[in-house]
């Protein structure tokens, strides 16, 4: 029994550390993540990564909060907490240009002497090579640009980098930029104020996706590390203070990349990391709350709305009923739980805090009511679908399994033949936005990237939207009505245009289900101890957390 | 790390057993039936086995405990149900996601997972595609490691050489290591080869990992009995009376091995259970909403602060199996060819 006994020790131990080591993760605190004053020294931060190193491509928040560091564009949003942040001020250029010839050309003057992080002066050419390669290599965000800017329509249609976009034209020797839109568009500052406007040196920004990020003008330099494991933020050397953009208190910024939650949780609370870019999940979410009540906060910041696409190109959500179905037999108290209890359940597109928003009388009942799942049979019914196979397409990170689940559950239940997909984070919003997979139904969310409602219905549901490769419109959803009541809206001050707005949301939710909206998340700002957690959270409405306002106790 | 599974004797059958010094009472016996008296003397391993037998039997039975004492299915979610416990109503999740723990009864007996899922039913369910995989896995390791085994050691030279330089690539790499890597990629795409198309959610996906991961482990000491047996007077006068080589393979050389193969597979199986627990733990073996224990162990320990038991009790059945298993396996090594130390290494 010598040998038996050895081996029955051996594999109980075994099977037992596969429970144990991910249980309990590691207690070891003592990594230094940097110097103890507020000044300099290095945080770590946890994320589930970048999901393009390329700064025209990037499309997630986690993205954002890196990318903004090394990437100033002509205008920016203020480094401020709370709403005081979605102002726009000057960038790279000098002032907040006025539009002239009726609301169509936005003039910029950069600033003098400034440079890239390689030392090289930025050019005014620059600024219209990355818009070129944003448009050439079908960056999500093309459709903020084109056809919006005159002569970008074209331009993509020929897809040369070398090309010219007419509404585009330069000075290197006088530093100036004027941006001629076919339309006046209130949106064209903000979305001159994303970071994947920032111009970057035309010798090292070819036409295709780069690897590594090019240099840029930033408080800080990105360099990957290793894509899936680790990114760098380091110290500028060539930058030149810009008034409005904070220096940052920090010499080194590293991003931990894991797509484990719930280890980056763990090394938050005992000081392994910083912040992370998640919200911690499962039993660690009440834990967090409880125990660490002074380093953790929750915030519906920025605007956000989470939902199902439905793709009403493909069956069985080519039909309203089936969208509807969808609809009746969501419930969001069940999501809540999901999401433990950081979920506000609604049924509104454009979310609480975005212009526009009225809470909308849901034609599917209460959205913290129960769901109608006999009126959703009845509408599966008569869509023509029942028993269709339907896949709902979703990513690995928590709790989107598990939303997956109770949705794969739901479908099932209201008469269709549904499976889940899984797909990895760091490519799963590029996958669901090509035509070509054909994805039904799954999850998606969007945080406000500017604070204007078209962000959200342009983004998200025009035919405009579709001009990208890869499309946030992953329900590929062209309704002529719908982007006539946008061209309408496009000029005007959304403010004054706010109950036209909400007209627009009650009608892509109650009049055609194109979406299938159910709530509103709290997203959370945890940090380690050593973190100033009462002053520094750097809640952003746009960046969703600024890390250049962190600092340390 | 795996290592080359140890053969210090060559093991040669239940034939080989004639040539052992007879104890009183056995003479007379065939190889087998002393065999089975063997085994049957070992009470440790029968006993083991017997537990085997019925967590097996518990497994196969996972309909019946789902249908009438739970009342629900192994993917229904219960979100926003409530359950009776000692006469006072409780949310299966609350409100926070917290999920109920073990109410000892019928329904939800061992609690819920995040998703409002009787844990009960998963655990049963998820054992019965633990075993499943664990089974089939090693039914597909054990018909190829005979293949390449038996041409290997039969035929020698190039044929050999080709054979034995694959297991080699294919056991230079850890074995969790290859499991995970086939496993990421085969998950994502499923495996398409000629007409043969299976989907990334399927459980043959995993099958087929842990079947092929494996097979180097079995097929060199086949190999190696092969190279012994080949050389045999028996084998000689097959050869002599005309047979050919694939006669002489099927009625000659294979009956040999069935002693190896009998002492294999129950390791087999086991080290097949437990590198599926290790695929699923990762999210490359079975795929949800489908359970195996090593999904329900990835799973549980989400809530392992609130809720322990839904990564421990699969851990458990984890551990019983595969260690009734090895107990078995070894019994059976024992009773087969007590002089073979034949063992899996990793």
């Amino acid at each position: 029994m010598g040998k038996v006994s050895k081996r029955a020790i051996a594999l109980l131990l075994a099977a037992l550390a596969m429970t144990v080591v991910a249980a309990c993760g590691s207690d070891d605190d003592s990594s230094d993540s940097g110097s103890s004053g507020e000044q300099g020294g290095e945080i770590k931060i946890g994320t589930t990564g970048l999901d393009n190193a390329d700064p025209v491509m990037f499309q997630t928040t986690q993205a954002v909060q890196a990318f903004q560091l090394a990437y100033v564009p002509l205008l920016t949003y203020a480094h401020k907490e709370g709403a005081d942040g979605s102002e726009i001020i000057p960038g790279l250029a000098t002032e907040v240009p006025e539009p002239t010839n009726g609301g169509k050309t936005y003039t910029f003057q950069l600033r003098d002497g400034l440079k890239y992080s390689d030392g090289t002066a930025v050019k005014a050419s620059d600024f219209e090579n990355t818009i070129k390669r944003l448009l050439v290599l079908g960056s999500g965000w093309s459709f903020f640009y084109s056809p919006i800017i005159e002569g970008s329509e074209e331009f993509q249609g020929k897809g040369d980098l070398k090309g010219d976009i007419s509404g585009i034209e330069t000075d290197d020797q006088a530093g100036t930029i004027k941006v001629t839109l076919t339309e006046p568009d209130t949106k064209i500052l903000f979305a001159l104020a994303e970071p994947y406007a920032a111009p970057t040196p035309a010798a090292k920004s070819p036409a295709k996706q780069l690897k590594q990020p090019p240099p840029g003008v930033g408080p800080y330099v990105l360099d990957i590390v290793d894509f899936n494991r680790q990114y760098v933020l380091t110290r500028n050397k060539n930058w030149s203070d810009i008034p409005g953009i904070p220096r940052g208190n920090f010499d080194k910024i590293t991003g931990e990349v894991s797509d484990s939650v719930t280890k980056m949780t763990q090394d938050v609370i005992t000081g392994q990391l910083d912040f992370m870019t998640e919200d911690p999940t499962g039993d660690q979410l009440p834990e967090v709350r409880a125990k660490y009540a002074d380093r953790y906060s929750e915030q519906a910041n920025p605007p956000n709305v989470y939902y199902n696409f439905l793709n009403v190109t493909v069956p069985p959500f080519d039909k309203q009923e089936a969208r509807e179905a969808v609809n009746y037999a969501t419930d969001s108290n069940a999501l809540v739980r999901v999401f433990g209890g950081r979920l506000t359940p609604g049924c509104n597109f454009l979310p609480p805090g975005v212009v526009g928003y009225q809470e909308l009388d849901c034609k599917y009942g209460a959205p913290d009511g129960k769901p109608d799942i006999e009126k959703a049979k009845q509408l599966v019914k008569e869509s023509g679908y029942e028993g269709e196979k339907v896949t709902y397409w979703v990513n690995n990170k928590d709790p989107r399994p598990a939303i997956a689940d109770y949705f794969r559950d739901l479908l099932n239940e209201i008469g269709f033949d549904a499976d889940v997909k899984t797909l990895d984070q760091q490519v799963y919003f590029e996958q669901i936005g090509l035509k070509k997979n054909k994805a039904q139904i799954g999850f998606t969310d969007w945080y406000q990237d500017y604070p204007h409602p078209g962000d959200f219905i342009e983004s998200l549901l025009s035919t405009r939207a579709l001009s990208s490769e890869v499309t946030f419109n992953q329900g590929f959803v062209s309704d002529p009505e719908l982007d006539d009541q946008l061209d309408e809206l496009r000029p005007e001050d959304p403010e004054g245009a706010a109950d036209q707005w909400a007209d627009l949301d009650d009608y892509v939710v109650n009049e055609k289900a194109y979406v299938n909206p159910y709530g509103f998340e709290e997203s959370s700002s945890f940090f380690s101890e050593r973190m100033n957690a009462d002053d520094c959270t750097g809640v952003h409405p746009v960046y969703k957390n600024d890390w250049l306002l962190f600092c340390k106790k | 790390m795996a290592t080359e599974p140890a053969t210090e004797f060559a093991l040669e059958g239940p034939s080989a057993l004639q040539g052992e010094p007879r104890r009183r009472g056995t003479a007379g016996m065939g190889p087998w039936r002393l065999a089975f008296r063997r085994l049957r003397s070992n009470r440790v391993a029968v006993v083991f086995g017997f537990v085997f037998v019925v967590l097996v039997a518990v497994c196969l039975a996972a309909p019946l405990w789902a249908d009438h004492v739970a009342h629900t299915d192994p993917y229904k979610n219960h979100l926003t149900d409530t359950v009776i416990v000692d006469g006072e109503k409780k949310d299966v999740v609350t409100p926070d996601g917290i999920p109920i723990g073990p109410t000892w009864q019928g329904e939800f007996f061992l609690g819920a997972d995040g998703n409002g899922r009787d844990t009960m039913v998963r655990l049963l369910y998820g054992g019965r595609n633990s075993l499943l995989i664990g089974v089939a896995a090693a039914l597909i390791t054990t018909f190829l490691s005979i293949v390449v085994g038996v041409l290997a050691g039969f035929f020698r030279g190039f044929t050999d050489t080709v054979l034995s330089r694959t297991m080699d690539v294919i056991w230079a790499f850890p074995v969790v290591l290859l499991g995970v890597a086939l496993g990421t990629a085969l998950t994502l795409s499923g495996l398409q080869i000629g007409p043969v198309d299976i989907s990334g959610r399927s459980k043959l996906i995993p099958i087929l990992i842990i079947a092929i991961v494996y097979v180097p482990y079995m097929a060199r000491p086949i190999r190696g009995q092969v190279l012994s047996l080949r050389e045999k007077e028996f084998v000689e006068a097959a050869r002599a009376q005309g047979a050919g080589s694939l006669r002489i393979m099927l009625s000659e050389i294979l009956p040999n091995l069935s002693s190896t193969v009998i002492v294999f597979f129950p390791l087999m199986v086991a080290n097949a259970i437990l590198l599926e627990a290790a695929l699923g733990f990762l999210g490359v073996g079975v795929q949800p909403p489908e359970a195996s224990w090593g999904t329900m162990i990835g799973d549980g320990v989400k809530h392992i602060l609130s809720g322990p038991h839904l990564a421990i009790v699969p851990g458990v059945m984890l551990v019983v199996t595969v260690l009734a298993l090895n107990i078995f396996g070894d019994g059976v090594r024992d009773a087969f060819d007590p002089r073979a130390k034949i063992h899996l290494e990793h």
